[in-house]
């Protein structure tokens, strides 16, 4: 009895002793790398005396916050205890002043960029995507003859496409938008083609036993039973958009956008610049995705993958 | 007594150089060419070992900054337009110029002859290309002190960031392109354009020249005297190379072309290209010429509501070591 207490004694001690005997260690070594450690250490220890205590749904909301923020928290003391110049690596604060202090910049490029160039790209190279990809379904010619196409598309390099693509839809966003349709077709519909492939014989004998027309069983059963794949392909395509028009700005732009900036900036330097773009980049690439994610949820409820356990 | 010495010095020297050399590592700004002759020259013909020191060259390219390879320590020396150079410094990273090879700037603005075009003045409400990337630097002065907007708004000039070739100028999206005398000018008549076609405004005779092409070295290391040493033997074999470049120039693209491992440049468009560079240094030793240096400054501080620099620098150069290395 009594050593089973010890037990649970030991292991109750021995992570927060662990941790003070590593930190007090890596001090007498180098005191900076201690505070780095003690930062790291302290977190970690605080998520797991909230999960373990707590079980309110704030605090399953907290712990991932706290772990960001420790993050946060590590680089920030990294860069200023070991004086790392900004221009290899700025700090968390240094880039929150970039980003506040230009809003108006950041905002113009984000538009020339993800709105413009992004999301038309994105709209039409999935619509198309989604409308070859009935018609392949609907014809074995046409599927042995542009898959391969969509195949060979979506193997170009876009450091090879988008200085061509540029000469040939000049330097506005129209080549952007240009490049993230080549991009975002080939996943798409390779995506919807298997989808609409994913009926059973059964399913689809029960319909003609029905007398449902090509359209009625597309559009009741096929398509609905598409939707997972179609999101898939809708998913990832909001990255490969975010990146085919941020990168197609390396090649030719108009004096704004969020490739222009960063490529000009690391040119200047500054990089707090170029870390307030990649903020907006991932923050526009997470809501993107998560926009898609939400609309997919409402749609394939019925679907297994979005059942709750 | 001298005599015995000096030979005993020399005897040192050369034992000292099959031990250990002092080991320099360059960034050029651009891709091998002979924009750089003189350190390729210096390298093959021996002068950098005849200074005891083991010179390493590392190429540059577009996506490469020269200022953020010095700040983390991938060289120790670096070539780096002066706007550039300096615009790194107000960012903090303290880099001096500590010589000076290119005493003429090679930059230039070529236009198309029939869009109206015919002084700089004209070039409002017109399309201009232009590299950016730390090199639109002196456009913007010179824009701005010709009260010619850059930012997009009315009557000004519609800026595009372009690719280094000039295509945008070719497929008529821009009426005005920047070029190098040395490189993207014959790029234009390569593409079978005649020099009658196309007006073209050297900053040079407005005024507005930016100094190009120097040697740059990070402050805290000038404080170190074996640096500062060494850095005086570089600079001394990179000039003499410059020498040999300027007086042979068709032998020094020959050796220009050895060192590209890209295998990208032509034999004609080498040694045509260091027939210009040649102008470029032409007349200088290396030193940094005082008054070119505040004409820089001046252009940049010009830079309107968006100037590269916003003060006046200070200690961004020194004479120490090119008067160290050109005294002897």
């Amino acid at each position: 009895m009594s050593a089973l207490v010890g037990q649970n004694g030991l292991s109750k001690w021995a992570f927060p002793a662990a941790g003070a005997g590593l930190i007090a260690l890596a001090s007498m070594a180098e005191p900076r790398l201690g505070v780095v450690l003690a930062v790291w250490l302290g977190a970690w220890a605080l998520n797991i005396l909230l999960s373990r205590y707590a079980e309110a749904a704030a605090i399953r909301l907290l712990v991932p916050v706290i772990f960001g923020l420790t993050l946060l928290a590590i680089w920030e003391v990294t860069v200023r205890l070991y004086e790392i110049s900004p221009i290899i690596l700025p700090a968390p604060s240094q880039i929150a002043q970039a980003f506040a202090a230009n809003t108006d910049v950041l905002w113009a490029d984000f538009k020339q960029t993800i709105l413009k160039g992004a999301l038309s790209g994105y709209l039409m190279g999935c619509g198309l995507a989604f409308l070859t990809a009935l018609a392949v379904d609907r014809s074995n010619f046409l599927q042995r003859g542009l898959l391969p196409v969509g195949n060979f598309i979506a193997a170009l390099p876009i450091v090879g496409t988008a200085p061509i693509l540029v000469m040939w839809f000049g330097f506005g966003w129209q080549s952007k938008a240009a490049v993230v349709v080549a991009m975002v077709f080939f996943p798409m519909l390779v995506n919807t083609v298997s989808g609409l492939k994913s009926t059973g014989a059964m399913q689809r004998d029960l319909m003609h036993t029905y007398a449902a027309s090509y359209g009625q069983s597309l559009i009741k059963l096929r398509l609905m039973n598409a939707l997972p794949f179609i999101f898939n392909g809708l998913k990832i395509c909001t990255t490969l958009a975010l990146i085919g028009a941020i990168v197609a700005e390396f090649f030719g732009s108009p004096t704004v956008g969020m490739g222009f900036r960063i490529k000009i900036e690391v040119g200047r330097l500054a990089m707090d610049m170029v870390w307030a773009e990649i903020t907006v980049a991932a923050l526009a690439g997470s809501g993107f995705y998560g926009l898609m994610a939400l609309i997919e949820k409402r749609l394939t409820f019925w679907h297994p993958s979005q059942r709750r356990h | 007594m001298k005599k015995l010495l000096s030979t005993a010095m020399a005897l040192g020297l050369t034992t000292g150089a099959a031990v250990a050399q002092d080991e320099v590592t360059l960034q050029l700004q651009w891709v091998t060419q002979s924009q750089f002759a003189g350190y390729y020259v210096a390298l093959e013909n021996g002068y950098y070992d005849a200074e005891n020191l083991d010179v390493t060259i590392l190429p540059g390219g577009p996506d490469i900054a020269p200022p953020q390879v010095l700040a983390g320590g991938g060289a120790d020396v670096m070539l780096n337009w002066m706007p550039s150079a300096l615009a790194a410094r107000e960012r903090g990273l303290p880099v001096v110029n500590i010589a000076q090879p290119f005493v003429r700037s090679g930059l230039m603005l070529t236009c198309w002859g029939d869009v109206g075009i015919a002084e700089p003045a004209d070039l409002a409400g017109h399309t201009v290309a232009h590299w950016f990337f730390g090199n639109e630097y002196p456009f913007l002065s010179w824009m701005s002190q010709l009260g010619i907007p850059t930012d997009g708004s009315e009557g000004g000039v519609t800026l595009l960031q372009a690719g280094f070739n000039v295509d945008p100028l070719l497929q008529r999206q821009a009426d005005c392109i920047s070029t190098m005398t040395y490189n993207e000018y014959w790029q234009i008549i390569d593409a079978g354009i005649s020099p009658d076609e196309l007006v073209t405004f050297k900053y040079e005779d407005y005024g507005v020249a930016t100094l190009e092409d120097g040697i740059w070295a990070l402050e805290e290391n000038l404080s170190d005297p074996a640096f500062v040493d060494k850095m005086t033997r570089f600079v001394r074999a990179s000039m003499q190379g410059w020498a040999w470049a300027a007086e042979n120039p068709d032998d020094a693209a020959m050796i220009v072309l050895d060192y590209d491992e890209t295998g990208a440049q032509t034999e004609e468009h080498q040694l045509r290209m260091m027939g210009e560079i040649a102008l470029l240094v032409e007349g200088g030793d290396g030193s940094l010429d005082p008054e070119a240096y505040a004409r820089t400054v001046a252009t940049l501080l010009a830079g309107g509501s968006d100037p590269v620099i916003s003060a006046e620098p200070e200690g961004a150069f020194t004479n120490a070591i090119t008067e160290a290395a050109l005294g002897n």
